[in-house]
């Protein structure tokens, strides 16, 4: 055969050789903690062995409460029991009885940097798999759609991959930075920071859900006239009109009535149903609340006990 | 490993330093493939006189323009052909001429995560080179049927080499699926290789027995 021998010719291998080592070795060693979760059709999504018998994932990917298997790097499955999920923060938290693989190791929390050079593990079946990219921008605390508070804003380069949700996003010493997921952005690449994950698995763990404040109420946005605006002296001039009441929900039993143009509640002014969730944390449940609203043209005020907010039971298919 | 990658100079300088001279040391070894037709695509010099190996889906028809990086262009003929493999060996005659071969590696050492680097004409530009890490290493016994790589190539890749940290050609950069550089490892392409060889031979012996 006319094929060439292997050539000895090697026009580098100083930096580029020791990066691509180590970024295999922070595969090698991270991927030790970095599991398969069975629990939803088609390809199995990834979780971190965050603590000893503690699993996280992310929660979008859990599509069944129960029959949930894990794949553990050394080839062995153990069966997971859901312990809780926070649709808020897009988490959940699995246990299993034995897992004879390492838990993960932690970067501070000072790694996360913007320009940091990151790989985004996932396991969706036997092989880990990587994505090399850089930490592409970092903001203070946030809100996601759903209400949850992420306490830092994590947004990678890094493509998205099957089973990239719930792997974890690693530093080039495959120490782990946070959860990565795509469910809670419409797609494009964000981390959950581990102080985030840590919080939410306490709490999941002390009672199996993350508690969030609830009126039974769908609003919407909307304008309100110009001169009601001018005589109520209101600092905006939008309001969240009632288009749904829970039948017996909180807001229902205090007497809410569809067509109510909710303004403030308690001292909150509230132009936007973010304001409101913003508002409507795990502290407030059992709190009455003075709701500020617009019935028939004229102000009013409504007492409302907030409630518990329902647990939603299972992961949408949004995301991978 | 902590320090090396903290964002000092003595670390980025050299690796970009590094990264530029793999770059041009691969592009000499790297054609660009012309059917006539809508496109092009890449290919990789494997022998100094002159064999070219790229994607059967490259080189569909019998005859191929061979462009090297020095501008120098051959009319090469599409001597072996093997879609199931999607490979394809086009020979050229350079005369007395020695070219620049690529080194090959090895893709069984291959670990996930290590660095790869993508060679060829994507949308038609000459000698681009993209950056990536290896996606996932398959478990198959006789070593991986593909290479999938977390690197972004676009149409024109095909056929081009993607190499190891050292430049070393692991692959033969095929497909994107998923996002995903799918390369056939060059272990597959020595297979290929071997059996135009042998069908070659035949061909001959064959070719002797009638005349």
């Amino acid at each position: 055969m006319a094929g060439p021998t292997t050539s000895s010719s090697t026009p580098t291998g100083g930096v580029l050789e020791s990066l691509s080592n180590d970024l295999a070795g922070a595969v090698d060693r991270a991927g030790q903690s970095v599991v398969a979760i069975h629990a939803r059709r088609r390809i199995p999504a990834s979780g971190i062995h965050w603590r000893p018998g503690i699993i996280v994932a992310a929660h979008h990917t859990i599509q069944r409460d129960e029959e949930i298997t894990v794949s553990l790097a050394d080839g062995s499955s153990v069966a997971a029991t859901l312990v809780g999920r926070d649709p808020t923060t897009d988490l959940a938290v699995l246990k299993v009885d034995e897992a004879k693989v390492p838990v993960a190791s932690f970067a501070e929390s000072s790694g996360l940097r913007v320009g940091a050079l990151v790989l985004a593990l996932g396991r969706p079946g036997s092989a880990i798999t990587a994505s090399l990219g850089v930490v592409s921008a970092i903001g203070g605390e946030w809100r996601t759609w759903h209400g949850g508070t992420i306490d830092r804003f994590v947004r990678l380069d890094v493509s998205i991959y099957d089973g990239f949700s719930g792997g974890p996003l690693i530093d080039a010493g495959g120490r782990v930075l946070g959860l990565n997921t795509s469910g809670l952005s419409r797609g494009a690449a964000l981390a959950i920071p581990a102080e985030t994950v840590n919080r939410v698995v306490d709490q999941l763990l002390k009672s199996g859900r993350v508690a969030r404040g609830y009126l039974g109420l769908g609003m919407q946005a909307v304008r309100l006239p110009a001169a009601l605006v001018e005589r109520l002296q209101m600092p905006n001039d939008i309001g969240l009109m009632v288009v749904s009441a829970e039948p017996g929900g909180p807001g229902d039993r205090a007497g809410i009535l569809i067509g109510d143009v909710l303004i403030a509640v308690g001292d909150t002014p509230v132009s936007d149903p973010a304001e409101l969730l913003a508002f409507l944390g795990g502290d407030q449940i059992g709190k009455p609340v003075t709701a500020k609203l617009i019935r028939a043209g004229e102000p009013t005020t409504v007492a409302i006990t907030v409630g518990e907010r329902p647990q939603q039971s299972r992961g949408s298919r949004r995301g991978r | 490993m902590t320090s090396g990658l903290s964002a000092t100079s003595a670390t980025t300088e050299p690796l970009g330093r590094e990264l530029a001279d793999l770059a041009s040391v691969l592009r000499q070894s790297t054609v660009e493939v012309r059917t006539g037709g809508t496109g092009s695509g890449s290919g990789i010099i494997w022998t100094t006189s002159g064999l070219i190996v790229t994607n059967a889906h490259v080189a569909r028809t019998e005859r191929a323009a061979i462009i090297l990086w020095d501008g120098r262009t051959f009319d090469g003929e599409v001597t072996a052909r093997d879609p199931r493999r999607d490979l394809a060996t086009i020979a050229i005659d350079v005369g007395s001429a020695i070219l620049p071969a690529a080194a090959i590696g090895h893709p069984t050492d291959l670990r996930t995560g290590d660095v790869v680097v993508a060679l060829g004409n994507p949308l038609g530009i000459a000698g681009a080179l993209a950056l990536g890490v290896v996606h996932v290493v398959e478990q198959r016994r006789g070593g991986p049927r593909w290479i999938r790589a977390d690197i972004r190539l676009a149409p024109g890749n095909s056929g081009g080499p993607l190499a190891d940290a050292h430049g070393r050609v692991v692959g033969v950069n095929t497909l994107i699926a998923n996002g995903l550089g799918v390369a056939v490892p060059v272990t597959t392409v020595a297979r290929f290789l071997g059996d135009a060889e042998v069908e070659r031979a035949n061909v001959k012996y064959r070719g002797d027995r009638a005349a």
